[in-house]
């Protein structure tokens, strides 16, 4: 018995996808020392974005949540962390001397805002990288969630909180220093040690495959399925009686706090954080990574956050019309490619590895086998029942 | 590295905006705060007309037009197009903008949106894209600079309301927003007399009401769609062109204003046309009041947290009739 169970649990384990992923884990490691400065920076960046896509790819790809909002809860966690960075820089480095940050001061603010000061402190710009984010996502989704609307309102309404948020943050110039946002921040150091570009670059590579991996994970234990049938018929999962509302929550507040985190390690490897990242064109740039990777794939939105990225460095300095490239890019995608670049790939799908294939022919290989049990199933019957009645004579 | 051309331009925008309302602020005074509802009057214009085609397509539809603000702009750019080739009175470029929005309308639906039937979400992203296509092509045609056009000589000038006994003026309107608000009633009434008053529009709300029985009884709900969408859409055109003198015209400009008619069809509801008038009266009066008291952007993200707060507990918006299942 347990030898059969050895085996099974052997042939489940996806050794060949964890051999993979080890390699290309070590690659990645290596990396800094093989390319150079900028682009150790660059990839750096893009395993963020990578982060960020993955993040929105939980509740988009397999929830079916579409925000447009995952760039403000990226900026939010920014903003907490570049807050820490600014306050802790020495007064001989600040510009004027004096503890406050310059763009209070150019503002006209005598002292430190009371919402603004505690993040003078690492573990509580930590806690407010996570739970702002996070709390404000909470929020929002209680009230959209909880509403009879249909899931197109929340699209919507994160649209508007991304450009409402954005002109707020504008205008409160004293508060957020405007449209330049924050800049100059200091280095960040961790018990007295600086964290170097190339360490920060290994901190944010954990930290993108753990987000993978946790991803991974949670989208293959049972609550994933809840997801995913909240996604396909969330009527009927209701009518099964689960709370549709509070998976929903759950989940979209996972997400805005994975996000946040990925915004407060962008702050020391940016070292500005501003309002660009809270317009609404930032957290498209977000949707269409998701798109043109692959909804609910988890591995294409991480990929083509990375490969477009390093296609917009290059053809940035070729084109004005980025913009539109990607534009038309995401049409063709919606169009012609639902399932994005991922669906072209069927063979290297780690789906396969882990779990048995939605795709219809499997399904029609496992009704065919059913239909050829049905009749040995009967026979098996008819046998029990001749031996139940052997035994009840005796 | 990140390049955001267009946003920078259209945080820019939105940054005139608020230094707009920044001077306004100081005491508290009945005749400035008159003179603050009274502008939000000519809001309620903008909003309604904005609003009354995103109002159509998705009531009848049920598909989100994303591309909605770039119709807008369209319709901007063609009353700019007929200013400086004809030196045409904004008066009279106002069928070409609907025509051509229209036009430009009936192909998206055709290319786009049918193709997509049924699914909101992905209508929603491709209309999305669409924006960000039309945005980029309009960019490269008329390049990013920001363009002017004349309002009529005739409607300039203000409708003094109260004045001091000197003459000089305390609480006034100017006539464009009285024009503006005049343009968004009439097109609210033609909407309504084809909507309720014409065989097509009894088609157009059996379509809405329901669209397999409709089908069934041989309405053709495909020519229907594409009718309601380019409608819709020239009446994005019509906004576009009025608003065109009111602002500068350019790429990014419809974006703030789809935003804004969003809210207001989420807050009337679309069972009701009376409810979007309703509604662009709530959020812009209120966004002015607000907007008086504190400051623009302020009033954008309170107003905002009220919509939230409203589609918790009134999803269906203010002003529908509650109807049983």
């Amino acid at each position: 018995m347990t030898q059969v169970l050895d085996g099974v649990q052997r042939s489940t384990f996806p050794v060949k996808l964890f051999i993979t992923a080890g390699i290309v884990f070590l690659i990645f490691f290596i990396l800094p020392f093989l390319v150079g400065v900028f682009q150790t920076a660059l990839i750096s960046k893009l395993l963020l974005f990578g982060a960020l896509a993955i993040s929105l790819d939980l509740v988009w790809g397999f929830t079916g949540i579409l925000s447009f909002a995952h760039g403000v809860f990226f900026t939010l966690g920014g903003y907490a962390m570049a807050y820490y960075l600014k306050l802790n820089l020495s007064s001989t480095n600040n510009n004027y001397g004096v503890e406050l940050p310059d763009f209070m001061v150019w503002n006209g603010l005598e002292q430190l805002p009371w919402f603004i000061a505690p993040l003078k402190f690492f573990p509580i710009a930590i806690l407010a990288m996570v739970l702002v984010p996070a709390v404000f996502a909470y929020i929002i989704g209680w009230f959209i969630f909880r509403s009879k609307v249909s899931g197109v309102y929340i699209t919507i309404i994160t649209l508007a909180i991304s450009s409402a948020l954005t002109t707020l943050f504008i205008s409160q110039q004293a508060y957020t220093g405007g449209t330049n946002g924050i800049t100059d921040v200091a280095v960040l150091t961790l018990l007295g040690i600086e964290i170097t570009d190339i360490n920060l670059y290994w901190v944010i590579l954990i930290f993108t495959t753990l987000v993978l991996a946790g991803s991974l994970w949670l989208t293959r234990s049972n609550l994933g399925l809840i997801l995913r049938s909240i996604n396909e018929n969330e009527r009927r999962i209701s009518y099964l009686g689960y709370d549709v509302a509070s998976f929903k929550i759950f989940i979209w507040t996972l997400s805005a706090a994975i996000a946040g985190i990925a915004g407060g390690l962008f702050v020391p490897l940016n070292r500005f954080i501003s309002p660009v990242y809270l317009a609404v064109a930032f957290g498209t740039q977000v949707v269409i990574w998701v798109a043109i990777g692959g909804r609910g794939t988890l591995f294409g939105p991480l990929i083509a956050a990375l490969l477009l990225g390093q296609v917009q460095n290059y053809a940035e300095r070729v084109t004005q019309d980025w913009q539109l490239i990607v534009g038309i890019l995401l049409l063709v995608v919606v169009l012609f490619l639902p399932k994005g670049l991922m669906g072209l790939v069927p063979r290297i799908n780690p789906d396969r590895l882990l779990m048995p294939s939605p795709n219809p022919s499997a399904g029609y290989v496992q009704a065919r086998l059913l239909d050829w049990f049905t009749p040995l199933q009967g026979a098996f019957r008819t046998v029990q029942e001749w031996l139940i009645r052997g035994k009840r004579r005796h | 590295m990140l390049d955001f051309g267009l946003i920078q331009a259209h945080t820019l925008y939105l940054a005139q905006d608020a230094t707009a309302t920044a001077e306004a602020s100081g005491g508290i005074d009945f005749y400035t705060f008159a003179n603050q509802l009274l502008n939000g009057i000519g809001i309620v214009g903008v909003l309604l007309l904005t609003g009354l085609g995103l109002a159509i397509t998705f009531g009848v539809m049920r598909i989100i037009n994303l591309a909605h603000g770039e119709f807008i702009m369209l319709g901007a750019y063609v009353t700019f197009l007929m200013q400086s080739a004809f030196q045409m009175d904004l008066l009279l470029t106002i069928p070409f903008a609907f025509l051509g929005t229209a036009l430009v309308g009936a192909v998206t639906e055709l290319t786009v949106i049918r193709r997509l039937y049924g699914r909101p979400l992905e209508t929603l992203l491709a209309t999305w894209g669409l924006s960000i296509v039309i945005q980029g092509v309009v960019k490269l045609i008329f390049s990013a600079q920001l363009k002017y056009v004349k309002s009529p000589p005739y409607i300039s000038g203000n409708l003094l309301l109260m004045t001091r006994q000197d003459g000089t003026p305390l609480v006034s309107i100017s006539y464009y927003r009285l024009f503006i608000i005049a343009i968004a009633l009439l097109m609210l009434g033609i909407t309504l007399y084809l909507l309720y008053k014409t065989p097509l529009g009894r088609q157009v709300r059996a379509v809405a009401q329901n669209r397999d029985m409709a089908k069934c009884l041989g309405v053709n709900t495909s020519l229907i769609d594409l009718l309601t969408f380019a409608y819709g859409c020239g009446l994005a055109g019509i906004a576009g062109a009025v608003i065109s003198s009111l602002k500068s015209v350019s790429p990014p400009m419809g974006q703030d204003y789809l935003v804004d008619a969003w809210m207001v069809v989420v807050t009337g509801g679309v069972d009701k046309l009376i409810g979007v008038l309703a509604g662009s009266f709530l959020i812009g009066e209120s966004n002015a009041a607000i907007a008086y008291i504190l400051n623009d952007p302020v009033a954008r993200v309170m107003v905002l947290a009220a919509v939230i707060v409203l589609i918790r507990y009134r999803p269906e918006g203010l002003f529908t009739v509650q109807k049983r299942a």
